[in-house]
């Protein structure tokens, strides 16, 4: 009995998480309002000239400071909890620069959940103890780190609406779990 | 980027004034607007919309006909607006214009479309319309507004945040067998109040009679009201 209403609970919150709606808010901050640790992670991670934008997140997760920036040539977001804590680096990437055994296992989840779909954006994502994620982005080292990928795309069902999705999937391309991402009102823009 | 766009804006209005100052038709004043949008349950949307526009000075020749406060014009419109997927949607229009005893229909048409970057959107609105005026031929025009949608804090405009658009929409039109060709050059400072409301405080500057004698320039000080639900 206590078993299958510990099922029915998990099976609860795993729909409830699927449901969930993109909630984010976010402003722009200087560095000297961050936690030092978070400054000196991001300058010995990523050593080198770039110009970071940070901000301050609150979002359904809590808060966290992101800093966002360009580094070789390629858009990257790392993410601290608030205590300056690194969280996870996400780097923008296109379909090509990917593994064939993700493209090939992503076009199968797209293909067979959807009629019809468009990829909007792709993101790697590296998460990992502090050390091990400097490591990864200055030597190189894969040890401790998993990677997913999270990916917006626009998805139209066999039997439904289209709507914008974030999706986020393994390091093999398969989904874990998507929730659906609120476009902003844009009267202004239409009417 | 913010620093060239606010130099173009710059460099186009100074060429309005130098221009305007000789023989050219300019008028300017006060524009407020009020817009409210309903969205329905099928994901469609309703949107109803008042603008006024009342006319502060005008560049004539006569002292007594420079500085007034006279009403130019109020538009009625009315749309649907079909979603066809989360980032665009077609809309049907219907259009009063009250404006010194010549009052006017239009019927507009039109798909518009959001393009979304890691710092701004940009939206584009296509837009076919007829207008009937009494004893005149049909007006028919092509629009095409770009505008782009700034967030001023963050990368996304929250609740309480305010933000810029930068529009422009050449708007060509036939009447009659007469070509014509006009420009809508909007600066916009907004805010969004809550998830229900924006406040905008705007520039729009208008260009047309450049075939024509006369060629005309209007600028507007706007302010608009828009209620979502």
């Amino acid at each position: 009995m206590r078993k299958l209403f510990l099922l029915f609970l998990i099976l609860f919150y795993a729909g409830n998480a699927f449901a969930q709606k993109k909630v984010e808010q976010e402003r722009r901050i200087k560095k000297q309002e961050l936690p030092e640790s978070a400054v000196d992670w991001l300058h010995d991670a990523f050593d080198g000239k770039k110009k970071v934008r940070w901000y301050l997140e609150n979002s359904d997760k809590g808060t966290s400071y992101e800093a966002k920036f360009i580094w070789k040539n390629k858009f990257h977001s790392v993410e601290f909890d608030a205590s300056g804590k690194i969280q996870d680096v996400e780097v923008e990437l296109t379909l090509q620069e990917l593994d064939a055994v993700v493209v090939k296992n992503l076009q199968k989840y797209f293909s067979e959940s959807y009629r019809d779909y468009k990829i909007q954006r792709i993101q790697i994502q590296y998460t990992g103890e502090e050390e091990d994620l400097e490591d990864f982005f200055d030597d190189e080292k894969k040890d401790g780190i998993t990677v997913r990928y999270e990916i917006e795309y626009l998805g139209k069902p066999k039997d439904g609406e289209q709507l914008l999705w974030e999706g986020l999937f393994d390091d093999q391309g398969k989904l874990i779990s998507k929730r659906e991402v609120e476009i902003r009102i844009m009267d202004n823009l239409i009417f | 980027m913010r620093k060239s766009i606010v130099l173009f804006l710059l460099v186009n209005l100074s060429f309005g004034f130098s221009v305007f100052a000789q023989e050219h038709v300019f008028f300017t004043g006060f524009f407020p607007e009020v817009g409210i949008t309903k969205k329905l349950k099928n994901g469609n949307k309703v949107n109803f919309k008042i603008e006024n526009q009342e006319v502060i000075f005008r560049n004539s020749q006569e002292q007594e006909d420079r500085w007034q406060f006279r009403h130019y014009r109020t538009d009625l419109m009315a749309f649907y607006d079909w979603k066809v997927s989360p980032l665009s949607s077609l809309a049907f229009g219907l259009f009063y214009r009250i404006q010194d005893g010549t009052n006017s229909y239009r019927l507009i048409q039109q798909f518009a479309l959001l393009d979304r970057f890691r710092r701004f959107r940009v939206g584009h609105r296509f837009r076919l319309d007829q207008t009937f005026t009494p004893e005149e031929s049909t007006e028919y025009r092509l629009r095409y507004r770009l505008a782009m949608d700034i967030p001023l804090e963050g990368d996304a405009v929250d609740p309480g945040e305010r933000y810029v658009v930068v529009s422009t929409e050449p708007i060509f039109s036939l009447q009659a067998g007469e070509f014509g060709l006009e420009n809508r050059l909007v600066l916009t400072l907004g805010k969004l109040i809550s998830n229900q409301q924006k406040i905008e405080y705007s520039v729009d500057y208008r260009t047309d009679g450049f075939f024509q004698e006369g060629f005309r320039t209007r600028l507007w000080a706007k302010i608009g009201y828009f209620y979502n639900f």
